[in-house]
């Protein structure tokens, strides 16, 4: 199997400790089910992850050189 | 005027017919509607308890006329439940997953409690629930005994629309022949030796007599004995039965579902129970929504759906007289099929399987659904589109001596359309003054309004005696006069700029004039386009329009980030005239240049001429209308660089890139760096300096513009020759077979690119020796290179020659068999053969070449209207999509359910129309907080004072900072 993480498209996904994952609720004042969702199943999620998780993710962009968005694993 | 109230929440669900018949104002039994002398009849469909239409009349319900009576529903006893075909599907997904016998929720109660949490979860996570509900369904459906009762169940099937069969396994009515053939030995098989009727008693278990029955068909083998025959023998002795569902029983096993079982199923209780989707009770519309109309002849015509109510009520009548007469069971039933099918059509009248009822002409009749389906239904034509008062469509011309931010109103328009104006004491002067004009004069007022609240209608005979009466508090409708501000919109209404506001200019004639500048944002030219214009009715949209949406405000596009809004067309030309090797003025020449401007001095002159006459040369006049301390450097597209120091056009050509509309540099940088208002003064001024400019030197175009001298022609000539020459040195080569072919193509196709390749050459080529026999000063040449119109391209196609003409991207190969046209051999592949054009537009096409030039030009315009409709609809789903994403005060965006799309909008969280679109200069930071700092303080004390200060979060909306309850206890007091 290839390993989707390592391909230069696929921005880094981290798992987020439940403190930061409170944190960042906090700072956005937002419920965890209204975060974007990605699939335990997808390529890209990081081993081990569970349903409720929340995996952050580091992408580059053209404007501001990286830009952060959170996800929900959903099954 | 009734207040709209405010809508808190919607709710969807089914109806008790017990509250159907609550709220019901009669029923109603007869299908006539008016008696003989026209009085609606009592319990008839016109009865006047439903609502009144006619004038004059009261509602018997209510009491009121009407206008104020919304109608009141009455109520249909059906004879017989009904199917209502709105909720087919939901029928059949209830009957497949619940027990014919218990009614229960064919799942075990630890399934059920799964496919719950599933429901629940998914619409915690604001996702779509229907694919839980359907394997709920699934799963249920697998089971072939209830799990509760354990009463075997039997597959549903729906024959659309509004019938469903139970399909039961029974036994075959052949079953003995079935038995007898099983136990003969197979002929095939020598080792079958069949079966004895004594073995067979013995293998199932059946006494031989009962067997001998079986065989003889005097005994049913049914349930356990037929199973264990059909193991013995290996054969199926089964049957499918159709048991056909009527609508009651439908309804008696939806009874007996219980509540905690239809919520696994999606269904609330506490608002609906599966058994009120089979209609017991038809609500009657009232009178108010099928309004009868009277014609000219006196005959009334009654409303599509009181048609239909007459029909169920026929039907209605005529099931109940039958079965009380005792009618045999077959007519009921075909009496039944036909009150469900005119209830049906009532519903809906376009359902796939059923004929729609029709009107005596023959035309479908419009029903329920119909009214509320489709782009003229309720939704799309009525709620989201209206039409509107204080609106005016018209013709549009240009006028190139009002500002970018005004509009030319015809002076009928300005007269119809209205302003309300609050009399006080400062205007009363003036707004008797305009209700003394009366409605005719301009700028006169059409009604007043006195403080009772009282409307009258200002007329040429009262209007003198009304304006001495107009007092403070007193409103008046006075007509459109300059300055007023308006909302001007052109449709395909593609992006903010297709709406912006004007200020009014009243004009003479019948045209909406506006100048040219404007014509980008809305896509718009004066070959017969139509624009609207919208009056602005309260004070509050009135400033909303002029700060928002006033066209200099509208300047830089958001689609680009650059300027939308600038010169086109002859103003490009006229700057370029203007600029481009810098000619000079004498002083009358320079002072008529920018007479049409605000610059009414004249700079000192760039020097003198051999006579001693001063002169000004081309680019110290532009210069004028830029800003003093304006820098900038850029390449124009004529293909020299533009130098602008301390505001003065010290070197290049003003063109397209400097000025014109889609990113002129300098209109972009004026209004990013400079204000909205300089901007949209420096556009004004440019384009009256290039009128003046392309006046000045004339500017024209014909036919001999684009002709060449004939040794020009006989190069153009022999370039295509020698083409020729190459094509048919390449098809020689590959009738040969020694062809290579390119990498991942065909001979063929090899072929037809080579020489698509020198054929493209030939007219290139060609294009060049047309260019080179050109003068700079040619308006083609002119136009082409400061990008005002056309390319170098249109000039060689005019000039050169045309070229190869193509559909589909390739050369033209269709016709007749092998070849094109009848005038060619068959499988000749030479250029001529296949559509290329030799000859320039000037010198005109042979018939042939016409042709093939008609054929490619087919494809364009094709492919143009293909594309606006596509691109139309694919808009339509993408606006759908997206309209209810909102930008929040925290800089994330969400959807209405506060579901975030994006943590930062655009992940930069800018707006494209505040970036600089110079990739060197970036935003620098620093330096602007340092220059508001500079501003702002005037000692470093109070900047260290300032930038040591915390401020507290200010709570602009719940989705900035903390939430409500959090900002309380730091103190912070909300603004809302």
């Amino acid at each position: 199997m290839v390993d989707v993480s390592q391909h230069t498209l696929v921005p880094e996904h981290t798992l987020l400790e439940e403190e930061e994952v409170e944190e960042m609720l906090d700072e956005y004042d937002v419920k965890r089910t209204n975060l974007p969702k990605i699939k335990r199943t997808d390529p890209a999620a990081p081993d081990g992850v569970e349903t409720g998780d929340v995996v952050k993710i580091v992408r580059d962009s053209r404007t501001t050189d990286t830009a952060v968005t959170y996800r929900l694993v959903i099954e | 005027m009734q207040t709209p109230k405010e809508i808190g929440a919607i709710q969807f669900g089914l109806m008790d017919p017990e509250t159907y018949r609550d709220m019901s104002a009669t029923k109603v039994i007869t299908a006539d509607t008016y008696d003989d002398d026209g009085y609606p009849i009592d319990m008839g469909l016109m009865d006047p308890r439903l609502g009144v239409i006619d004038p004059g009349l009261q509602c018997r319900t209510c009491g009121s006329h009407s206008g104020s009576c919304n109608g009141h529903f009455g109520h249909i006893e059906l004879a017989a439940p009904v199917i209502h075909v709105g909720f087919t599907k939901l029928i059949r997904r209830l009957l497949r997953s619940t027990c014919r016998e218990c009614g229960r929720l064919s799942l075990t109660d630890e399934e059920s409690e799964e496919f719950r949490d599933g429901l629940t979860r998914t619409e915690e996570l604001g996702e779509d629930w229907t694919d839980v509900l359907k394997s709920a369904v699934r799963q249920a459906r697998k089971a072939n005994n209830c799990p509760h009762c354990g009463a075997p169940q039997h597959d549903i099937k729906h024959e659309k629309p509004t019938t469903y069969y139970e399909v039961q396994d029974v036994l075959a009515g052949d079953y003995s022949e079935r038995i007898a053939s099983a136990m003969q030995p197979d002929e095939d098989d020598e080792d079958d030796a069949g079966m004895a009727p004594s073995t067979l008693a013995d293998q199932t278990g059946i006494e031989l007599q009962r067997v001998n029955q079986i065989l003889s068909g005097e005994f049913r083998p049914v349930g356990d004995d037929r199973k264990k025959l059909e193991k013995a023998l290996d054969v199926d002795l089964t049957e499918e039965d159709m048991n056909k569902l009527m609508p009651s029983d439908i309804r008696d096993w939806f009874e007996d579902i219980p509540n905690e079982d239809i919520v696994t199923l999606g269904i609330d209780p506490n608002r609906a129970r599966p058994e009120w989707m089979i209609l017991t009770v038809l609500p009657v519309p009232p009178v108010t929504a099928r309004p009868s109309i009277t014609l000219d002849n006196g005959q009334r015509s009654e409303d599509d759906l009181t048609h239909k109510l007459v029909d169920i009520i026929r039907i209605n009548q005529r099931f109940m007289e039958n079965r009380e007469a005792g009618a045999p069971q077959l007519i009921i039933e075909d009496l039944w099929e036909l009150l469900q099918y005119h209830v049906t059509t009532f519903i809906d009248n376009e359902i796939s399987g059923t004929p729609p009822a029709r009107h005596r002409s023959g035309r479908p009749l419009k029903t329920l659904s119909q009214r509320l389906k489709g782009k003229e239904g309720r939704f799309r034509g009525s709620l989201s589109g209206k039409r509107v008062n204080f609106s005016a469509r018209t013709v549009i011309s240009p006028d190139p001596t009002l500002s970018l931010n005004e509009v030319g109103v015809p002076e009928r328009v300005a007269r119809e359309m209205t302003q309300t104006m609050n009399v006080t004491e400062r205007n009363l002067e003036r707004a008797q003054q305009y209700v003394r004009n009366g409605p005719e004069g301009h700028p006169g007022a059409n009604y007043v309004k006195r403080p009772d609240g009282r409307r009258l209608k200002v007329t040429e005979k009262n209007c003198e005696e009304l304006a001495d009466k107009v007092e403070p508090a007193w409103e008046v409708n006075r007509h459109l006069i300059d300055g007023d501000i308006v909302i001007f919109n052109r449709q395909p209404s593609l992006h903010r700029m297709s709406i912006m506001a004007h200020e009014v200019v009243v004009m003479p004639y019948k045209t909406f004039r506006l100048n040219t500048v404007v014509c980008p944002p809305y896509n718009a030219d004066f070959d017969g386009d139509e624009m609207n214009m919208h009056a602005l009715q309260t004070e509050e949209a009135r400033a909303e329009a002029r700060v928002l949406m006033r066209v200099q405000e509208q300047i830089l596009s958001p689609r680009f980030g650059q300027n939308i809004i600038g010169a086109i067309q002859d103003h490009i030309s006229g700057t370029y005239l203007l600029t481009n090797g810098n000619p000079h003025f004498s002083e009358t020449q320079a002072l008529d240049l920018l007479r049409a401007t605000s610059i009414d001095t004249l700079p000192e002159p760039a020097g003198e001429e051999e006579d001693g006459r001063p002169y000004w040369t081309g680019r110290q006049l532009f210069s004028e209308l830029l800003p003093d301390d304006l820098n900038l450097e850029f390449s124009s597209s004529t293909g020299d660089d533009v130098v602008i120091r301390d505001g003065q056009l010290v070197e290049g050509t003003i063109d397209e890139d400097a000025v014109g509309a889609f990113g002129g540099e300098v209109v972009d940088t004026l209004a990013k760096v400079y204000s909205k208002t300089r901007s949209r003064v420096f556009i004004n001024e440019v384009a009256s300096l290039a009128m003046r400019a392309i006046m000045h030197f004339g500017f024209s175009i014909g036919i001999d513009d684009e002709s060449i001298p004939e040794e020009a022609n006989e190069q153009v000539d022999e370039a295509i020759q020698s083409a020729y020459d190459r094509v048919q040195e390449l098809i020689e080569i590959y009738e040969a077979g020694e062809l290579e072919s390119l990498p991942g193509r065909t001979v063929d196709e090899t072929l037809e690119m080579k020489i698509m390749q020198q054929l493209g050459k030939a007219r290139d080529s060609a294009g060049e020796i047309a260019d080179d026999h050109f003068t700079d000063e040619n308006p083609a040449v002119v136009m082409a290179r400061s990008g005002a119109r056309g390319s170098m391209l249109n000039l060689t196609q005019m000039a050169g020659c045309v070229g190869q003409q193509a559909v589909r991207g390739e050369r033209i190969n269709r016709g007749y068999e092998g070849r094109t046209l009848s005038h060619y051999q068959r499988e000749d592949l030479s250029a001529e053969a296949h559509g290329f054009v030799e000859n320039s537009y000037r010198g005109g096409l042979t018939p042939r070449e016409f042709f093939f030039h008609a054929m490619g030009g087919r494809e364009g315009l094709v492919d143009t209207a293909v594309r606006t409709s596509k691109s139309g609809y694919l808009q339509r789903r993408l606006i759908n999509a997206l309209s209810e994403l909102e930008a929040q005060y925290d800089g994330t965006v969400r959807d209405t359910s506060g579901t975030i799309v994006q943590f930062e909008f655009g992940e930069d969280g800018t707006s494209p129309v505040k970036v600089s679109s110079n990739e060197k200069d970036g935003i620098d930071v620093e330096n602007i907080a340092d220059r508001v700092m500079d501003a702002e303080f005037t000692s470093d004390e109070e900047k260290e004072r300032f930038l040591g200060r915390r401020e507290p979060p200010t709570n602009l909306s719940e989705y900035a900072g903390p939430g409500l309850d959090k900002a309380q206890s730091t103190e912070v007091e909300s603004d809302d």
